[in-house]
Parts: C-alpha cells; structure tokens; sequence
C-alpha cells in the first residue's frame, strides 16, 4: 500500500526528533517547567484556590514562555537549512513546498505542545487536589497561542535570509506582543484621554494573540469581574469566535509562508 | 532515464544572464561534468534541474518527451549539494534514514549504504562529532540510499581524503555500469579528467565547449611538450639540433645534453621521423600532454 505525503510524514517525524534535541528549547522549555511547577507548589502551600492565584500566575507565565519557545522553535525552519545548504537538498524529494513547510510545522507544533504539556503538566502534579481539572483548561489555549508563534516564526525564517536576521526578527517581535504592544494601547488609552471605543480596544486586545490569550483564560479561571478588574471592561468574542481567531492566527503566518516559498522562483 | 536533454535553457536574474540559451544532452551510462569559473552558471544548471529554479525560457526532455520538474522528475533523482551540513544534533543514521523514509524506502539499506560510504562504525554519533570528510560521505550516502535514475553532484570532491576519492570514483564507475546518468560540476578540472565521459565547459552562462576530455584537448589545440636527452657524442647531433631549430624553438640545457620544445600534434610525425633518422643521437624521448587545466584555460580565453 502506498503511504500518502511520504515525505510530509518523514520530514515532520524528523523535525520532531531534532527539536527535541535542540538545546535552546530544551533550556526553555525545563525553565517553563520548573517555574510552572513553582507556581503550582506555591498555590499549594497558599492554600489558595485555583482561580486566585495559580491560574492567572500559570497563564502570566506561559504568555510569557510559550511564545519564546514556539519563536526559538520556529525562525529557523527554512532559513536554517538555507543556511546549512540543505534547503535544495530538501526540496529536491519529491513533495511540494508546501508539503515542505506543513511538515516542519507539524513536527516543530508537536515539539511545542510537548514542552506545554510537560510545563503545565509539572503545575498540575504539584498543584493541589482538586485544582488539576481546572489547570488541564488551560493546555489547549496555552497550544494554541504557541502553534501561533511557532507559524508566525516560521514566516519570519521563510522571509529572511539569514538566521542571525531572523533571531532579531522573532525577538523583536517577542518584546513587541509580548511586553510592548499592552503597554501601548495603554498610552493609546491615555494620549486620547479614554476616546478610543470599549470595541476598538477589545479589538485590539485580542488582535494580538497573547492579549487574546491572556483576557480568554483571565476571565475564564477568574470570572466576568477579572477583566473590569484590570480596567478593561471589553466584552469578548464567543468560544466559535475566539476558536476562529485562533484559527486565523495559526494558519494565517503558515499560509503565507507556504506562498511566500512557493513563489521564490529562485531558491539556493 | 536513457536521455536528458537540456533544451535552450535561459535564466537571468534581473540583468544577470545566470543561463544562455544553455542546451546539453546527457546519456545513460555517461558521467558529465559541468566546468567553468565562479558565477559561470553551473550551479543555476544544477538547481534548474531540481526545480529550485524556474527558467525564463527552454525546457527539459526526458527520452525526447517534455517533462516538468515535478514530484515524478525529482522521485528519478539524487543529490548531493556542496559543502553539505546536516543537523548537528542527529546520527549519521538518522539522517540518512530520513532521506530512505521520505522516498520510500526499507530501513535495511539505510546501513547498507553507511556501509557502502565507510560510515558504518560512525553511524550512532551526533554529526557535530564528524571530520568534513566524513560529512561529505554522509552526504553521499544520503545521494545514494534511493533508487534513481540521475545523480547530480555539486563539487563532490570538497574535502574528500583518498580513500574517499576512491569511494567517489567507484560510484562514478558503478552508476555508469548501471546506465544511469551522473552530472556532476566541479572546478576540479585536473583531477577528474579521466573520470568523466563528457564535458560542458560554462562561461557567463553559455556552453563554449562540450565533448570527451580527448575532444575538449583537440579544440584547444595546445602544444604538446616534448622531451628529448641527446648523447653528446653521437656524430648526428648537430644535424639533430639543427632539425630541431627548424620544427619549432628548442630549449637547451647548459651543456645541451636536454632539450625541450613545444610541439602541435601534426608536427609529431615529423618528429618521429626525424628521431628515426637521427636516432643514434637520442637517448630518451619524451612526449607530455599540457595538464587539462590549461586545456580549461585556452577554451575559456577563446570563448572571452
């Protein structure tokens, strides 16, 4: 029987197992375990519940983590073995550029819900009873905001010709969404004295998939109050919608970076 | 695969002509190697061949039928790119049991041919743990493990040892007692002379020579050197010398016991005629073909 996509299969498994043993992201992703860890031991001994305290601290950390695991994971995909001249190797098997650049995601995505599973699985086993059912909400969204990073990395290396470039590109982009990006719709906030509609801000808030992230599982672990709370008194999509935007995210990056290979019409 | 044509093949890359016009035929059973300096369009050729780049006009043909360079062109072919480097991370075997996966094919020959390369005992260590040697034979094996029908060979001997020299020319001489097709492009002219059946010389993108090595040396039309040692006391010398002096324009050594002059290839007959006649006066004869790289040289400067 012939196995479909043979090269698809075989690139995604091969990806997988050199990930794995990438030690960038095995440094991050043992951190984001051991601190996610931390923070379920220390909800533990609080005696806090799960919706106080190591919920909102696990999605703070992983918002902070999962893309700079999913960034390592993904900028050097195809600018790496451009770089290694392997690229023509890689190309030259019989499978089209966008077999190409799927496998390396599902292989690098895989790989990146690995790390996920065991950070958030560590805050689980040390958190206390009763609470890992509801800390187990958090894996699927915590996947999805990296298979985010992991495309949007992806697109980066399918852009760039260097992967010096590319590693400035993903940082800078890191702090962007990151860090910077809160902080200025905050002074968007203030330079237009509050002018700005609660809908262009909820817009903006979960345009950006960590702020999609963060406001999702805030006011999922703590409640309709936790984002007023916070001063953002936006209503958010529905589940079909919030699934949606996920969707658009992750696709989105890969997508385009399939077409941007795709229309290279000279590649080395 | 009993014949590629390469058919008025152009690419130009703004106003860089990467490829003029560029036509070749390879044949089953024949090792082809594309010449030329830096920049001179052979690696273009190589990745037109493999579909990394998208001709602005000509075609390929496959036993005179037109094809595209497709998952069916590229399942008929193997590669090996230069100055390969693999994921440092993964063991010989690993690497090469992902190019037998992608294509196919059962894990047995993935240490067959580790086997075949001499990489057989190194197949368990990380790559970063290989000698440069060693990663060029990996990338043979990785060239090797498919069945194929055309192997292209970008700089092959980069790095190579000996021995691996030795491994190189006898895949060389087994793809071309298999009939299949070897296209290799090197700058390596001198060394693999006698181990390819044709050559396309490249210079700014067009082909200004093709043929055998032997062809290639007749187009250029160098002189051949001869060496002679005379014996001072033969009664003929100087007549010797003499008719030297006419045939072209003879070097002598202090005591002019050794001579050496430059010779064109029809004025050999003459040459042995007159060693027959003098031939008291001549210990030794000798005839040196000009190395192939100034066969290289004179075409290149004639294409110029």
């Amino acid at each position: 029987m012939r196995i479909p996509f043979p090269v698809g299969r075989a690139l995604a498994l091969h990806e997988l197992r050199e990930r794995t043993r990438d030690r960038w992201v095995l440094v991050i992703s043992a951190l984001f375990a051991l601190l996610a860890s931390a923070v379920g031991l220390y909800g533990r001994s609080a005696e806090g519940n799960v919706t106080a305290i190591t919920g909102p601290s696990l999605v703070t950390l992983a918002s902070l983590f999962v893309p700079l695991v999913a960034l390592a994971l993904g900028y050097d995909a195809i600018v790496g073995e451009r770089e290694r001249n392997t690229l023509g190797l890689l190309l030259s098997l019989p499978a089209s550029r966008v077999e190409v650049v799927l496998a390396k995601f599902v292989g690098r995505g895989v790989a990146l819900a690995a790390a996920v599973g065991v950070g958030l699985g560590g805050a689980m086993l040390a958190a206390a009873q009763g609470e890992a059912r509801t800390l187990a909400a958090l894996i699927g969204p915590t996947i999805a905001l990296g298979l985010t990073f992991v495309s949007v990395g992806m697109l980066v290396s399918s852009l760039t010709s260097r992967q010096s470039t590319a590693a400035s590109f993903v940082i800078a982009l890191w702090f962007l969404l990151v860090f910077f990006y809160d902080l200025g719709l905050l002074a968007l906030l203030v330079a237009t004295d509050g002018a700005v509609g609660d809908g262009t801000i909820a817009s903006l808030v979960v345009g950006n998939p960590t702020g999609l992230y963060r406001v999702t599982l805030l006011s999922a672990l703590s409640g309709p109050s936790a984002l007023p709370d916070l001063g953002l008194d936006v209503s958010l999509p529905s589940s079909t919608g919030r699934a949606a935007l996920w969707l658009a995210w992750i696709l989105g990056p890969l997508v385009l970076s399939g077409l941007v290979l795709s229309a290279r019409r000279a590649l080395r | 695969m009993q014949t590629l044509t390469i058919d008025d093949v152009t690419v130009r890359f703004g106003k860089v002509r990467a490829l003029e016009s560029f036509a070749l035929e390879l044949h089953a059973g024949q090792v082809v190697m594309l010449a030329g300096p830096n920049g001179a369009g052979k690696s273009t050729l190589i990745r037109v061949l493999l579909g990394l780049v998208s001709p602005d006009r000509g075609a390929l043909r496959v036993d005179g039928r037109l094809v595209r360079v497709d998952r069916a062109f590229r399942n008929r072919l193997a590669y090996l790119p230069e100055s390969v480097a693999f994921a440092e991370s993964l063991t010989g075997r690993e690497v090469v049991a992902f190019f037998a996966s992608a294509r196919g094919v059962a894990r047995a020959r993935v240490d067959e041919v580790l086997e075949r390369v001499g990489l057989a005992d190194a197949r368990r260590r990380a790559v970063r743990g290989y000698s440069r040697g060693m990663r060029q034979r990996l990338g043979l094996a990785v060239a090797l493990v498919a069945p194929s029908d055309l192997l292209i060979l970008d700089e092959p001997t980069g790095g190579l040892d000996q021995d691996a020299l030795s491994l190189l020319w006898s895949v060389l001489d087994e793809w071309r007692a298999a009939g299949r097709i070897v296209l290799l492009a090197s700058h390596e002219i001198a060394l693999l002379e006698h181990r390819v059946d044709r050559l396309a010389l490249l210079s700014e993108g067009r082909r200004v020579a093709e043929g055998t090595p032997a062809d290639l040396r007749r187009t250029a039309g160098l002189p051949l050197r001869v060496q002679l040692e005379l014996d001072p006391a033969a009664p003929t010398r100087d007549a010797l010398k003499a008719a030297l002096g006419e045939m072209g324009a003879p070097r002598f050594d202090h005591d002019a016991t050794h001579v050496e002059l430059e010779l064109e290839p029809h004025a050999l007959v003459r040459l042995f005629e007159l060693g027959a006649e003098r031939r008291a006066a001549i210990r030794d004869l000798r005839v040196v073909a000009p190395p192939f790289d100034e066969v290289y040289r004179r075409l290149l400067s004639e294409a110029a």
